[in-house]
């Protein structure tokens, strides 16, 4: 009897489960369109901005012999120093979501150190910095909270730490590691290294058929601006894309997890009945036996 | 009178996309009017108000903290930061007001600057703060 009593309370807790998850399920779903709606807003800012940078940069190339000669744009093959911001949730429940990112930036770690680079780690989001801590792997920086609720000035003030450091030369490379967003049940790890830009990805054709003006004269002040826009922004997108990923992450192991405890309510209702049936019997064939000893 | 492509784009979405007629710029070398066929530009936007001119002569005034503007013959394209747009014939008119001169004053653009652009918002929209 106490079996039965068991696997009843079982069933209760199994179906309390369930409706958790259903319930952040919902809720991540939810979530997800007004990230959706968010990153396709800034989606057309980010092409625009890139648009502009591209061209002056165009400018700058054809202008110069020896390619572009800004800081920005240097080109770093061997990198002594690599700064690798990486961003994971604050939250767990979202399947391989976080160890995903985690794993790859262990990889790319080992990959630089193998180079003889120096790596630094800048982490955004709780799960990250809780893995390097427990691990005893030093952060240079880390920032809680801002992944769950990107803000651009946050965002802003995060990476322009990073882009000043690579101005003063204290680091040759920066690379953003982050889960990308692609449909409701697939999402992407993307790499994009942020600076120094590179200038191979450009697209090299000139839209505009005139010779560009540049207001303020000197080339420097608005392209300096505007890399530095452009990396804010960069950064901003990663955050809203990776917010979009994870609430698709979780929204997937969410419902699995529905899935599954319906399957276990469904086996242990089994259970149960065959226990119930088994109780019956033998409590029935105590019955007879005792008729039949009465006889 | 020939009409050329006005595009603003914020981090927030798109808020203008049409053809105009002329379009003022407030350029951190000083302010600029645009026309059709003007030659290619680039240029860094001060605080300021952008004021539009509709091809029927109706004009409309967007105020913007800071951003960029690339000028081609027959499009011009601000990337803006913060951007509000502002018309006399807006039924929620004064929180429109409200918005900008707060977006206006949110800047660490010089006082002098600041008071031009309200200014100006109070002439294209006829009504003072």
């Amino acid at each position: 009897m106490a079996n039965l009593k068991e696997i009843k309370r079982k069933i209760a807790s199994v179906k309390n489960t369930q409706k958790t998850t259903n319930a952040m399920k919902l809720v991540s779903s939810a979530k997800l369109k007004r990230t959706e709606e968010l990153a396709k807003r800034s989606r057309v800012y980010a092409a625009k901005l890139t648009e502009l940078l591209n061209e002056i940069a165009i400018k700058m190339q054809n202008a110069s012999a020896e390619g572009i000669d800004n800081i920005y744009f240097k080109d770093a093959k061997n990198p002594k120093r690599v700064d690798l911001v990486f961003i994971t949730a604050d939250k767990g429940l979202c399947g391989g979501f976080n160890s995903q990112t985690i794993k790859s930036v262990n990889a790319l770690i080992t990959e630089y150190q193998s180079k003889g680079a120096k790596v630094r780690l800048r982490a955004v989001g709780r799960k990250g910095v809780d893995y390097y801590k427990f691990n005893h792997i030093e952060l240079n920086d880390e920032i809680i909270g801002l992944s769950a609720a990107p803000d651009f000035k946050t965002a802003a003030a995060f990476i322009s730490d990073v882009s000043e450091s690579y101005v003063n030369g204290d680091t040759d490379k920066v690379i953003i590691i982050h889960n990308g967003y692609v449909n409701m049940i697939t999402q992407e790890l993307r790499m994009d290294q942020v600076l120094p830009i590179d200038s191979a990805n450009l697209a090299l054709e000139a839209v505009s058929t005139s010779e560009l003006e540049v207001e303020p004269d000197d080339d420097d002040t608005l392209l300096n601006a505007l890399v530095k826009r452009y990396i804010e922004y960069t950064m901003y997108y990663a955050l809203i894309d990776s917010l979009a990923a994870e609430h698709s992450a979780r929204m997937q192991a969410m419902d699995a997890a529905t899935k599954n405890a319906k399957e276990m309510v469904k086996e242990l209702n089994v259970k149960y009945n065959k226990a119930r049936q088994e109780a019956i019997t033998t409590e029935l064939i105590e019955i007879i036996s005792g008729m039949e000893s009465m006889k | 009178m020939e009409l050329m492509k006005l595009e603003i784009v914020t981090p927030n979405g798109v808020i203008f996309d049409a053809d105009v007629k002329q379009v003022t710029l407030p350029g951190s070398e000083g302010e600029f009017g645009v026309l059709a066929n003007h030659a290619a530009v680039v240029s860094v936007l001060d605080t300021g108000v952008i004021v539009i001119e509709k091809p029927e002569g109706e004009e409309v005034a967007v105020a913007i903290n800071s951003g960029y503007v690339k000028v081609q013959e027959e499009k011009t394209l601000c990337i803006v930061d913060g951007a509000v747009a502002l018309s006399s014939n807006d039924s929620d008119l004064a929180r429109s007001l409200e918005a900008a001169k707060e977006l206006l004053k949110s800047t660490e653009s010089s006082a002098v600057n600041i008071a031009s652009a309200v200014g100006k918002v109070e002439k294209v929209v006829g009504k003072s703060f």
